[in-house]
């Protein structure tokens, strides 16, 4: 087991170098002067030539390259074009935002989807069932702006019931990030776009959880539970569900990597000062060296999320032999 | 059909024939698959509605979906909601938002289909012969699968317009590139299991090549599979057109759901403008929930476990 997570620690790294070298080919592709993606062309000639050095553009390509690598390994990421702040100081204050979001929409997504799930499953066909199929399908084909806007419509615009946007009130006295995250105020402006993230990726969970439950109770030791007299919410719960969720684990993978996505319009719709919402800003204005961070942030979030899920299914399935090819 | 006849058909004929028998066959065991699922059915009919109006948009435009328009009194008719002069009602730039919509329809069902089928065609095959190959081959596709994985998706869009420009060629092949990872796992899996079996095994016995057994052998019996991701390729291309183009990354030429609620949105007008906001979001959940529906009955098919449930 030690060999198979470190075999997909090293491949993750491997990806994470990918993406890296993806995303400097793409930047060199890009049409037009190759120097106006690290170097503002608001500066002055000799700054613009001092920098150029600095950061090796007049040198061949493959040192470009090798620059770029080291450049993004010892986190100097370079400086905004637009507020000339060292980018890795915006993206820390940003990522933190973003984890926030991400760990509270994941959360409610989880907890609801597994439990409505393990009820759907044990409860086939009942109305619970198809309502709540239907219910998350269509969720799940509205794209997060709708049902955030439809949100922010009803319940902000014309109930007035919780704010628009942003991550507090202005005026809100703020001291040390714990105090923060359980201030009213915070919990007040979480509550819309976590409930978008999970209106929106609540059908994987749910239906995984609800197919590979009818799965598990069409098995044996169900049955043989059922005969010992056990109470059915312990045979649900204990026995069936207990089993059922290593499907979920796994889907989670795929859903944390899709999540980024969601996230981005999330923030975008309620200006969550997050990763996605810079990313965003950074790239309608051609502000490179942040885009650039941002997407390799937002991939790196990306990789470890698929990399801890790949071993928590190890440790959840011990069927997974060493040298077990995964998919 | 069993695996057996499929075979028998394929090998006792040639030519035009077969190739006409051979899509009569197709349509009408696709028509049989939908109209036997009922939320099948309704998705098919609600596709094939917005395929009509795509075709059609230029004939049933009422009006010019960029032109500002006037009332009846000559006052520019900007933010009026729906009535009978203006079905959907008109945008801040007092256009016509039925006439966006029809023209809009058309820029997401071409960027759809084009980007789901190109994205099945590319993840289909990488999927066939990594599983069929296995060994050195498979990994290295495989590791390739990983690395587009390790992408997030809107972001590579997003990041893509902003370096080569907003243009729908660039939507569409920032989502071709993405979309077609899940198709490849998918496929492989189910390449790897069949490749085992007998069917194939005797084919190879009676000296099939490699190339013939993975698209004559293996490929007709994934077919369900196969028409199951294109429908979902083709949802995945709608939401992360809609998507891109929300975010102010669609082609500024072209009018789509997405960019409609783009407009609608920069304009700050979603406080006042339900007409605006509603048209294309419920046009957006249509067709998306309609590809979910008709891929249901496609997985009915491909997953025979689910039928009875």
């Amino acid at each position: 087991m030690r060999e198979y997570i470190a075999r997909r620690i090293i491949y993750s790294l491997f990806t994470l170098f990918a993406v890296a070298t993806i995303l400097f080919v793409m930047f060199r592709m890009m049409p037009g002067d190759p120097t106006a993606q690290v170097i503002s062309p608001a500066l002055d000639e000799a700054s613009q030539r001092r920098l150029k050095a600095a950061f090796g553009l007049d040198q061949p390509m493959w040192v470009q390259y090798f620059i770029y690598l080291k450049n993004l390994i010892t986190l100097d990421w370079g400086r905004s074009f637009t507020s000339s702040e060292r980018v890795f100081d915006i993206l820390m204050y940003r990522l933190w935002n973003t984890l926030l979001l991400m760990v509270a929409g994941m959360f409610l997504t989880l907890a609801v989807g597994v439990n409505l799930g393990m009820i759907m499953g044990w409860k086939r066909g009942g109305k619970l069932d198809v309502g709540s199929t239907v219910t998350a399908m269509v969720f799940q084909s509205a794209p997060p702006f709708i049902t955030g806007i439809l949100l922010l419509i009803v319940l902000s615009y014309r109930l007035d019931l919780l704010p628009t946007g942003g991550m507090s009130s202005p005026g809100v006295r703020v001291t040390g990030v714990i105090g923060f995250i359980f201030t009213q105020d915070f919990l007040h402006h979480l509550v819309l776009p976590t409930i978008t993230v999970t209106a929106y990726y609540l059908a994987t969970p749910m239906l995984i959880m609800r197919d590979s439950m009818l799965e598990v109770l069409g098995s044996d030791f169900i049955e043989f539970a059922k005969a010992k007299g056990l109470a059915p919410r312990v045979v649900m719960v204990r026995h069936a569900a207990r089993n059922a969720l290593l499907a979920v684990v796994t889907v989670s993978s795929i859903l944390l990597g899709f999540a980024i996505g969601g996230q981005v319009i999330v923030e975008t719709v309620f200006s969550w000062p997050g990763m996605g919402l810079m990313m965003v800003e950074s790239a309608s204005s051609h502000d490179y060296p942040v885009a650039q961070a941002s997407f390799m942030l937002l991939a790196a979030i990306v990789i470890i999320s698929n990399l801890l899920a790949d071993i928590s299914y190890c440790y959840l399935d011990p069927r997974i032999k060493i040298g077990a090819q995964g998919t | 059909m069993t695996v057996e006849q499929t075979h028998a058909v394929a090998e006792a004929e040639t030519g035009i024939g077969r190739l006409w028998r051979g899509l009569r066959h197709v349509a009408a065991s696709q028509y049989r698959i939908i109209n036997s699922n009922g939320l099948g059915r309704i998705g098919a009919v609600i596709v094939l509605f917005f395929a009509v109006i795509a075709i059609l948009a230029p004939l049933i435009a009422p009006h010019d979906p960029w032109e500002s328009l006037r009332d009846s009194a000559g006052k520019i008719a900007s933010m009026r909601p729906p009535s009978l002069d203006f079905p959907m009602g008109t945008t801040f730039l007092a256009r016509d938002i039925l006439s966006q919509m029809i023209w809009a329809t058309q820029t997401t069902m071409l960027i759809g289909l084009v980007s789901g089928l190109i994205s099945i065609l590319l993840g289909a095959n990488i999927g066939l012969y990594a599983g069929y190959y296995g060994g050195k081959v498979d990994e290295v596709l495989m590791r390739f699968t990983d690395i587009i994985y390790g992408m997030p998706f809107l972001p590579f869009i997003i990041v893509l317009i902003a370096l080569f420009g907003r243009s729908k060629w660039f939507v569409m092949l920032a989502i071709v590139l993405i979309v077609w990872r899940t198709s490849a796992r998918v496929v492989r899996a189910q390449t790897m299991a069949l490749k085992q079996r007998q069917f194939v095994t005797a084919a190879r016995a009676r000296g099939c090549g490699d190339l013939r057994i993975i698209y004559r052998h293996i490929m007709p019996n994934i077919a369900p599979l196969l028409l199951l991701y294109t429908a979902f390729n083709i949802a995945w291309s709608v939401i992360a057109e809609a998507g891109a183009s929300f975010l102010g990354f669609g082609d500024p030429d072209q009018l789509s759901w997405g960019g409609m609620l783009y407009e609608m949105w920069i304009s700050g007008q979603s406080r006042t403008a339900w007409w605006w906001f509603s048209a294309p979001s419920i046009a957006i959940v249509l067709l998306v929930s309609a590809l979910v529906f008709v891929s249901r009955a496609y997985e009915e098919v491909a997953n025979p476990r689910l039928r009875q449930r």
